[in-house]
């Protein structure tokens, strides 16, 4: 099976701060890839390389055949990128952002109605969908922001924090959607430093902390090598 | 009454940033140069004005009107060629500020009270403040030589109408422009020229700084409201969203410049008819006759170049714009480019751009905003072609830093990119 994502000894610096040290992993097609560690570890600046949004200072990345740093363009249109901090155009109405959004993906004005009809379904706003954005709760924002993720079916989707900032239903909401979109074929980067969270979502993890992957594995693996009873007792043996 | 002052200073320290107050220094540096520098152009411009003065009579008294010219802060030159038109072209060619024709038969004209008038050819190059003032000089002085003239024939014993012993001296005052003129007064003229292109220049930096604002207020949104990254790292081609928050910004700027160009349109067409019934038919006629009337090429040309002053205004505006952090900021950081067409806006209004030293007339050329500003006088005056290199060069300016602008959002530099003045740990 082709991998989705290659990652071979990345390193991005900022200044004299190193902010990821030569990290390389991987993500199958279907498989849920949760990168894990503190706030500060260099997840988000691993997303972003990833997403085609910071350029690579060493090292390469590959979506699927595509080179993220020659290919940026044809990334982009296999992968959708969920910021940790992402907004939506508040004068917008809810149905209207994903239309617009759906036109950004596809030219097809069949399949833009298809994204959108998923977007809708997904989000679960129902009636809402008809009022702007800027009358949203946090939660209903990032409910509606997952669906644009998720509405065009991308190769690999990219979620920083997914759940960040949502209420326990919301958040459970939101993972069991991930896991339904993973099993139909879409694989997905996950990030978080809410292990407990990744532990349930995630197929495989690995673990970062400084910039550096101390591991990589399954969480019973991991939990097995470590001798712990979670992936937080593992980060922390494993970050020693 | 604490708990107010604890609010107020937190207000005041959330407002104080680098963003704010670095711009502001800027700008108050500019306009510190701009104030000495304009300041200097007017002490040049306090320089006694030329003048040539076509003496046919070659009398005592008109000598005395020579004599008295030179003493009120005017420069005599003389001329004695029999064709007028000749003296007049050399003269404009010289940059003179008038030419003078005292009539043959002038002292015993005066001396028996009918006096001749003497002509003043009043030479338009430019429609400045410090244009206006040149005429003011002559008028003046031609008010020095009544009275020089006043006072020798009642101290002569003359007696007769009263009217013409205080004002012996009659001028009959022609304007001239390029290769035409016209029997009005140049108060008139310039004031009519005025109350027009003053108009630009401010419906002009309204225009741009709308513009201005509303792109990099569009560009800061995204990075505040965060959906930027997200449009970022879709498929969309990063050219079509430079391109296409210009065309947003630059559609809605076009339609604000046609609509302008209606209504200054309107405004011309009524000022011309008010001033018809005001001042008479004069001042309409002479305008007419000036060629001093906004052709409809005119005005093609004159918007062409404030389109393409509002794109490149646009196209700073989008980079300055990648600077933002949050919409606060957009207002500090776009200051430097409002001080940018402001320079041109003043300088253009007080002084003649020809007469101005060459290190700043290259300075303001410099300036792409410039050259609205100084279209709207010199399309009055048919410089056609100053006009069109002007657009030729604000068209350059444009691409180039609309190219700037597309390779900023193309690299994660639109990202990254912000204004940082805290010291490096």
């Amino acid at each position: 099976m082709q991998q989705a994502l290659e990652v071979k000894n990345l390193q991005k610096s900022y200044g004299k701060f190193e902010a990821v040290k030569n990290i390389s992993f991987s993500v199958k097609e279907g498989e849920i890839f949760g990168l894990i560690g503190p706030n500060g570890a260099g997840k988000s600046t691993t997303l972003k390389m990833i997403s085609t949004l910071l350029s690579i200072g060493n090292g390469s990345i590959s979506v699927f055949e595509y080179d993220v740093a020659k290919q940026p363009d044809k990334v982009r249109e296999i992968i959708s990128y969920l910021p940790e901090e992402a907004g939506a155009y508040k004068n917008l109405k809810g149905r209207n952002y994903l239309k617009l959004m759906a036109a950004l993906y596809i030219d097809d004005s069949q399949k833009q109605k298809e994204y959108v009809q998923r977007g809708e379904e997904i989000s679960g706003l129902g009636v809402r969908l008809n009022d702007k954005i800027s009358t949203y709760s946090k939660g209903m924002t990032r409910k509606l922001l997952l669906a644009r993720t998720l509405m065009s079916m991308p190769k690999l989707a990219i979620m920083d924090e997914p759940t960040s900032g949502l209420d326990v239903v919301n958040a459970l909401e939101v993972r069991n959607i991930i896991k339904e979109y993973a099993k139909k074929g879409m694989a997905v980067l996950v990030s978080s430093h809410n292990m407990l969270e990744v532990e349930y979502l995630s197929d495989s993890v690995g673990i970062i902390d400084k910039g550096i992957i101390h591991d990589i594995g399954t969480s019973i693996d991991l939990k097995k090598k470590y001798n712990a009873n979670n992936l937080e007792e593992v980060f922390v043996k494993a970050t020693k | 009454m604490k708990k107010f002052l604890v609010l107020l200073k937190k207000e005041i320290m959330e407002l104080l940033t680098p963003q704010v107050i670095a711009p502001l220094l800027i700008t108050v540096a500019l306009f510190g140069i701009l104030g000495n520098v304009v300041g200097r152009e007017q002490k040049k411009a306090d320089q006694p004005k030329t003048i040539t003065v076509v003496n046919y009579d070659q009398t005592p008294l008109s000598n005395t009107l020579i004599d008295v010219f030179s003493k009120n802060n005017l420069k005599v030159e003389s001329n004695t060629d029999s064709q007028l038109d000749k003296i007049i072209s050399t003269a404009q060619v010289k940059e003179d500020t008038a030419v003078i024709v005292i009539p043959s038969g002038f002292e015993q004209s005066v001396l028996s009270l009918s006096p001749k008038q003497i002509e003043v050819y009043n030479l338009v190059h430019n429609f400045s403040l410090m244009g206006i003032k040149d005429f003011a000089s002559i008028a003046a002085g031609i008010g020095a030589v009544n009275n020089a003239v006043s006072n020798q024939l009642i101290a002569a014993g003359n007696v007769g109408d009263p009217t013409i012993l205080k004002m012996p001296v009659q001028a009959n005052n022609y304007v001239v422009v390029g290769d035409k003129k016209a029997n009005t007064s140049p108060e008139q003229v310039m004031g009519f020229i005025q109350s027009q292109t003053a108009f630009i220049p401010i419906i002009l930096f309204i225009v741009i700084v709308f513009a201005s604002q509303m792109i990099a207020t569009t560009i800061a949104q995204e990075k505040e409201n965060k959906t930027l990254e997200t449009l970022l790292t879709t498929p969309v081609n990063r050219k079509y969203i430079v391109i296409s928050k210009m065309a947003g910004a630059g559609i809605i700027a076009l339609a604000s410049s046609v609509i302008y160009m209606f209504g200054m349109k309107n405004y011309l067409n009524n000022i011309s008819g008010g001033t018809m019934s005001q001042a008479g038919v004069g001042i309409s006629e002479a305008v007419k006759e000036l060629g001093l009337v906004f052709t409809p090429e005119s005005y093609i040309y004159l918007g062409i170049s404030l389109f393409f002053c509002i794109l490149g205004a646009l196209a700073i505006s989008l980079i300055l714009g990648a600077f933002a952090e949050d919409v606060k900021s957009v207002a500090g950081l776009t200051s430097p480019l409002m001080v940018l067409v402001a320079i041109p806006y003043f300088v253009t209004m007080f002084l003649d751009i020809n007469t101005v030293s060459p290190v700043l007339r290259y300075v303001i050329y410099a300036i792409p905003f410039s050259h609205p500003f100084l279209a709207a006088p010199n399309l009055f005056l048919g410089n056609y072609t100053s006009v069109i290199y002007g657009i030729i060069y604000q068209a350059i300016f444009f691409v180039i830093f609309v190219l700037i602008a597309a390779k900023i959002f193309s690299t994660d530099k639109i990202v990254t990119m912000k204004l940082n003045f805290s010291k490096k740990k």
